[in-house]
């Protein structure tokens, strides 16, 4: 070998060492880019597929602070994790009811009654403080509040719509349980919806489904 | 000359190699400052592969003590993590008022919590496979109950 190659060989070995040196580095830099450097929430979508059910909860303050709580869970995860809490009420996935906050009312046979009967209005209830709602239409258990009970820029109003079948799947555990897991599969099966929304003055709460982690 | 070259391009090949899999995993970032007298400022950066293979070196008494402390808590974490690793880039969760912002998301792989309040900021980055790991090892640990 001449000099000259050599030479030239030993350059070589010595960039590629001094190249292969500085190579983690680069790596590092773009592991440790800053959280903040990360597009804002607002523009962000999930890299799931979109066969994914999504429940969103999005709660917006209008108080001076002005607070906005945006939950998204995926239906997918609840239905796991859910099993594996043993706390308090909670276990495999379901929940025990206090049986004295319901006042000897049997609510499996309840919600069996419900399921059973026609589409209809069960309770109407229209006052001077309150306007109640609750009825089965097209297999769903619709519940319509509105609050007049106080000015009228202070009243409140709740909508909840759930599909029977989710109801029937909550209720399909034990007596004096809640079977969370089941009522989460069953509505991993549903269309987008909407299922709670609560406007008064101060807080607009809305609980939906769909099929996309967009933050709105 | 020549020896110098292969020297260090042998010595630059293993450092490579050892760095490669040092951060295969990422790094574990974690910044924590509280502005008030006497408040923590924490910053550090730690390759994410070192802390589950830093535990196999840890005492086992200890392991044992930090798994029975957190034995409620596992099998949750590890759903939670095992999960979540199935939307590496996903929001979970955001609160925002005048002053403050809390997040806890997916993003590439890893969970990042930030909480940016007037008192203190929170920055935490961690690869999920890391805490699944390490929440798997604390499992392994923990004694029969």
């Amino acid at each position: 070998m001449s000099s000259h190659t050599k030479s030239f060989f030993a350059k070589t070995a010595l960039t590629a060492a001094a190249a292969l040196l500085f190579l983690p580095l680069g790596a590092l830099a773009q592991t440790a880019a800053p959280a903040s450097a990360t597009p804002a929430s607002s523009e962000k979508t999930t890299t799931s597929p979109s066969k994914d059910r999504w429940l969103h909860v999005r709660v917006i303050s209008t108080e001076a602070k002005g607070e906005t709580v945006r939950v998204n869970v995926p239906l997918e995860l609840a239905e796991a994790v859910l099993p594996s809490i043993n706390h308090d009420r909670m276990h495999d996935g379901k929940v025990k009811i206090d049986c004295a906050h319901v006042n000897d009312v049997d609510l499996k046979a309840l919600v069996a009654a419900v399921h059973n009967a026609k589409d209809g209005e069960y309770v109407t209830v229209q006052g001077r403080e309150n306007d109640v709602r609750v009825a089965k239409q097209n297999n769903y258990l619709i519940v319509h509040v509105l609050d007049k009970s106080e000015s009228k820029s202070k009243g409140s109003q709740v909508e909840i719509k759930v599909p029977m079948k989710v109801v029937d799947a909550l209720f399909s555990a034990g007596k004096d349980e809640l079977d969370l897991v089941a009522a989460l599969h069953v509505l991993s099966g549903q269309g987008d919806m909407e299922l709670v929304s609560v406007k008064d003055s101060e807080n607009t709460v809305r609980v939906w489904l769909d099929s996309k982690n967009v933050t709105e | 000359m020549l020896l110098l070259a292969k020297a260090a391009l042998g010595i630059g090949g293993t450092l490579v190699l050892a760095g490669a899999y040092t951060f295969h995993e990422g790094v574990i970032r974690v910044d924590v400052d509280e502005y008030r007298d006497g408040g923590s400022h924490v910053h550090f950066w730690v390759p994410a592969a070192a802390v589950p293979m830093a535990m196999h070196f840890a005492p086992q008494r200890k392991l044992m003590h930090g798994a029975e402390h957190a034995r409620e808590f596992l099998p949750v974490a590890r759903a939670i993590v095992r999960e979540m690793k199935k939307y590496p880039d996903a929001e979970f969760v955001e609160v925002t008022d005048a002053t403050q912002h809390v997040r806890v998301r997916t993003h590439d792989g890893k969970l990042q919590i930030d909480v940016d309040a007037p008192d203190q900021k929170v920055h935490l980055l961690c690869p999920l496979s890391t805490i699944d790991e390490v929440t798997r090892q604390l499992e392994a640990n923990a004694p029969a109950a």
